[in-house]
């Protein structure tokens, strides 16, 4: 990252930071929780669906395991950040149990196979805790919402941090690797096994951290609530709406959608779901990359503008051999074997 | 009957066929040689409209064919049997040759065009109902030539119909090409049997690299010494 | 002491014979095209509504009124194929699965979120005067709207059947899902071809859903779940097979309902996930499977 990058993340962060000193509006800050909890839910469910191309349709699984470990945890006494490590590590404990068999499924079924689990778990939890989970009276008398704020602000900063260090690592390089062509990385020694559990594991862990930081956050709730498949899905199309395999893709798609539902509730209720599903299809067959795919495209345009025009003038109708690739936005080519 | 000319065909960004141009004439049998990878596969695949070519033209009969959609290049009596033959295995020999009917032109005359293809190939007929997957690869070649000629094809092309046969029944094979086309189907036939395929063609073309490096009678070719070098030694 | 047990196992066969029906529609679909439409469960909910508003609206009797779900569902599967799915035809396989899971998510998320607007939250179910009806065989209650529905069922899988293996156009589709270079070489449209497959799938589930609306119930949120059931009777039967698919059903039916009666009606609902992931684990070819999806 260069300076003025640094410069602007902190200062960003200063912003977030000093939020609940100057303003002293709850519902604002209540708003930037629920950015700040999508920032780090899509950012931790990206490290695995973004990165690795394994699409993960159960990750209310771990958010929701963080949330039940921490709760219980917390309400019978712990103290509040062993009780969030409890959370992040059952869910730690969750995907690698689920992860070595569901690695052996091929792609389309990982992504049904999670789904089913989380759908799984919300069932049975469903059914296990029916009872409401209440703060008892004296934790109500003395709640605060600034520390939850500062809570949900650490976890994204985290997750968003480790998220960074790990793409820009050895261990992101051979991810990736696996990703583009798992045999070919297989065949340079990279396990691709052991690369995509570490990613399941850190998804898996900053999702139930956050699913923590939830328990700790809400006043009451049903149990069952944070195992919902509409945790899994909003955070999934949010990173394929800022796009998906960035860091910053994530930040922008939860921002947007959290903003965009507070504007929308005013007018209709469940309509921000419809347009997020209109946009998430258009980003899924026209603009692949989200926000921060196209954005790169136009000023990749712009740039072309000044230099020489490339000589590429290859008719696009139908090509069956190049396809692009829904995870990046990069042009797969597809040579013929012979 | 067939005129390509200066086709320029790209997989992705990697350039495959280099200005291409070749031409059958009717009644021919025009042989299109060269080693692996030169580009012949992706020469049919231009013409039955299967790969868009960058620049050039097609034309058969002439007219243009840059136009029109694959599936609908049967319908002009082009005819081509894809590499490894390619037939339904999960369907019978009969519903392999029906499909290969599937035209209503052709549908009309079906039975017709059964009885031919009989003829020309009797072991098809003796395992009409049973499953293609079960037939071995010569017979599963016979299949599919057989199902191309069920559309009464004015152009036939075949894509390497001896890979992998052993070599009597290479042969055999192409005895009966020979047959076909005496039978008054044009033919354009992709081969790396060199030897064969000459000795069988009125005329040929060799491609290298995605270009045109040679070209001439079936005999010329056999005697030409750069193309024994290569190809015959 | 046997009669629960007996009534268990019809009440399950029931209900699969619907579950079959459903997934035979999406493996019909996923068969041809490769594309994984998880909108599936809601394109059977906009049938159940169909038909349920052709019935409160316009006294219309539910199993009169199919064909108009078909017709229906058969539209609006073809705008969502021209619209939706078409673009996806040319690309890899691995890519055209992934990508339509993706656009079938987001399309149900739509079609669901419309539905809760328009129709609200509410269940709704259709209540015929034989909706009562009940046949007794030897102690054991057949609900006769049930019974038909199965009935229903069956013949429409026969039918899809027949078409496959007797008809030009059926044997198109086969020939399609082998190898579809081939068959365009054939003069098949593959386009044609994809959006028929489409259509009969989006048709198929139609059906279902409306058979649901007055055999049992519906609501907007419906959608999920039996796009789960349908795809868990799919991997069960094992992709290739239309008449494994539908027997798929019939167990998973089954299953559920024993589930149900040993164990806890609450668990009935997981069984059959539980079921899939074990399938998918140990024996990804299905119970019936011919070839590998």
């Amino acid at each position: 990252m260069s300076i003025k990058q640094v410069i602007f993340v902190a200062l960003v962060i200063a912003i977030l930071a000093l939020l609940p000193v100057v303003i002293k509006k709850d519902n604002i800050i209540n708003l930037a929780v629920y950015v700040l909890l999508f920032v780090s839910l899509a950012s931790s469910w990206n490290i695995l669906g973004g990165y690795t191309g394994q699409t993960n349709l159960g990750h209310a699984a771990f958010f929701g395991a963080g949330t039940l470990a921490t709760r219980f945890l917390w309400l019978s006494g712990w103290p509040l950040f062993p009780s969030l490590l409890a959370g992040g590590l059952l869910a730690v404990a969750l995907a690698l149990l689920i992860g070595i068999p569901a690695f052996r499924l091929r792609g389309v079924y990982f992504a049904i196979g999670t789904l089913a689990l989380s759908q799984i778990l919300y069932i049975t939890v469903a059914n296990t805790f029916p009872m409401i989970s209440s703060l008892p009276a004296q934790d109500l008398a003395v709640y605060q919402l600034a520390p939850r704020y500062y809570l949900f602000l650490g976890v994204a900063l985290l997750t968003i941090g480790t998220a960074y260090v790990l793409v820009n690592s050895r261990l992101g390089l051979g991810i990736m690797a696996v990703r583009e062509e798992e045999d070919a990385a297989e065949s340079l020694g990279i396990s691709a096994l052991r690369h995509k559990l570490l990613a399941l594991s850190a998804s898996a862990f900053f999702g139930g951290l956050t699913g923590g930081a939830f328990a700790f956050y809400h006043v009451g709730y049903y149990p069952q609530l944070t195992f919902g498949p509409e945790w899994t899905f909003d955070s999934m199309m949010m990173a394929y709406i800022g796009g998906t395999g960035t860091i910053v893709g994530p930040i922008i798609g939860a921002v947007f959608f959290v903003i965009l539902r507070e504007f929308l509730v005013l007018k209709l209720a469940e309509l921000h779901l419809i347009v997020f599903g209109v946009l998430f299809i258009l980003v899924v067959l026209f603009l692949p990359g989200g926000f921060v795919g196209t954005w790169g495209k136009i000023q990749k345009a712009f740039a072309r503008r000044s230099t020489q025009p490339e000589s590429r003038a290859l008719p696009s109708n139908g090509r069956v051999d190049s396809i692009v690739d829904p995870l990046t936005q990069d042009e797969e080519r597809r040579l013929p074997i012979k | 009957m067939l005129e390509i000319k200066g086709i320029n065909a790209y997989y992705g960004d990697l350039q495959a066929l280099w200005g291409i141009s070749l031409q059958v004439s009717e009644g021919e049998l025009v042989a299109l040689i060269g080693p692996n990878g030169a580009g012949k596969t992706t020469t049919l695949r231009v013409i039955t409209g299967l790969m868009k070519p960058a620049s050039g033209s097609v034309q058969f009969q002439g007219q243009p064919l840059d136009r029109v959609a694959a599936h609908r290049i049967v319908e002009l009596g082009i005819s081509q049997v894809p590499e490894g033959g390619s037939v339904f295995t999960g369907m019978s020999v009969l519903e392999n040759l029906e499909l290969g009917a599937f035209v209503s032109k052709a549908r009309k005359v079906k039975d017709q065009s059964l009885k031919w293809v009989y003829q020309i190939f009797p072991r098809l007929e003796e395992r009409k109902n049973q499953r293609a997957g079960t037939l071995s690869g010569g017979e599963r070649q016979m299949l599919a030539i057989g199902r191309a000629l069920m559309s009464k094809p004015k152009l036939l092309m075949l894509d390497e119909p001896s890979f992998g046969l052993a070599p009597i029944l290479v042969q055999q094979m192409f005895e009966m090409i020979k047959e076909i086309n005496r039978q008054g189907v044009t033919i354009l036939l992709v081969e790396q049997n060199v030897r064969a395929a000459l000795e069988l063609a009125h005329r040929a073309f060799v491609i290298e690299n995605g270009r045109i490096a040679g070209q001439g009678t079936g005999e010329n070719l056999l005697s030409f010494e750069s193309v024994r070098s290569a190809y015959l030694a | 002491m046997l009669q629960p047990i007996a009534q268990n196992l019809v009440f399950g066969i029931l209900v699969g014979a619907l579950y079959g029906l459903a997934a035979v529609g999406l493996a019909l679909v996923f068969g041809v095209t490769k594309f994984l439409n998880v909108a599936h469960g809601e394109l059977l909910m906009l049938g159940g509504y169909a038909s349920f508003w052709l019935f409160s609206l316009w006294h219309v009797d539910p199993f009169l009124s199919l064909p108009l779900a078909i017709a229906a569902l058969v539209v609006v599967g073809a705008v969502l194929y021209k619209l939706l799915f078409s673009r996806m035809v040319k690309l890899a396989e691995g890519a055209k699965i992934q990508n339509t899971l993706l656009v079938g998510f987001g399309l149900g998320l739509i079609l669901q979120n419309l539905a809760l607007r328009f129709w609200t939250a509410d269940t709704r179910s259709i209540t015929t005067f034989y909706s009562g009806a009940v046949w007794t065989i030897l102690g054991v209650r057949l609900p006769v709207v049930r019974v038909a529905s199965m009935g229903i069922a069956f013949v429409l899988i026969v039918a899809l059947q027949l078409f496959l293996r007797r008809t030009y156009t059926g044997k198109a589709l086969r020939a399609t899902v082998e190898n579809w270079e081939a068959a365009t070489l054939m003069g098949i449209d593959i386009q044609r071809v994809y959006l028929l497959s489409f259509v009969m799938g989006a048709a198929l589930a139609g059906v279902a859903g409306a058979l649901v609306s007055v055999g049992y119930s519906i609501d907007p949120g419906m959608g999920m779940s039996w796009t789960l059931k349908s795809l868990v009777v799919m991997v069960l039967g094992g992709l290739g097979s239309i008449t494994g698919t539908f027997v798929g059903g019939l167990v998973l039916g089954v299953t559920e309902s024993a589930t149900g009666y040993f164990l806890s009606l609450t668990y009935k609902e997981v069984v059959g996930l539980v079921l899939f992931l074990l399938v998918l684990v140990f024996r990804p070819q299905g119970l019936f499977g011919t070839k590998e999806g």
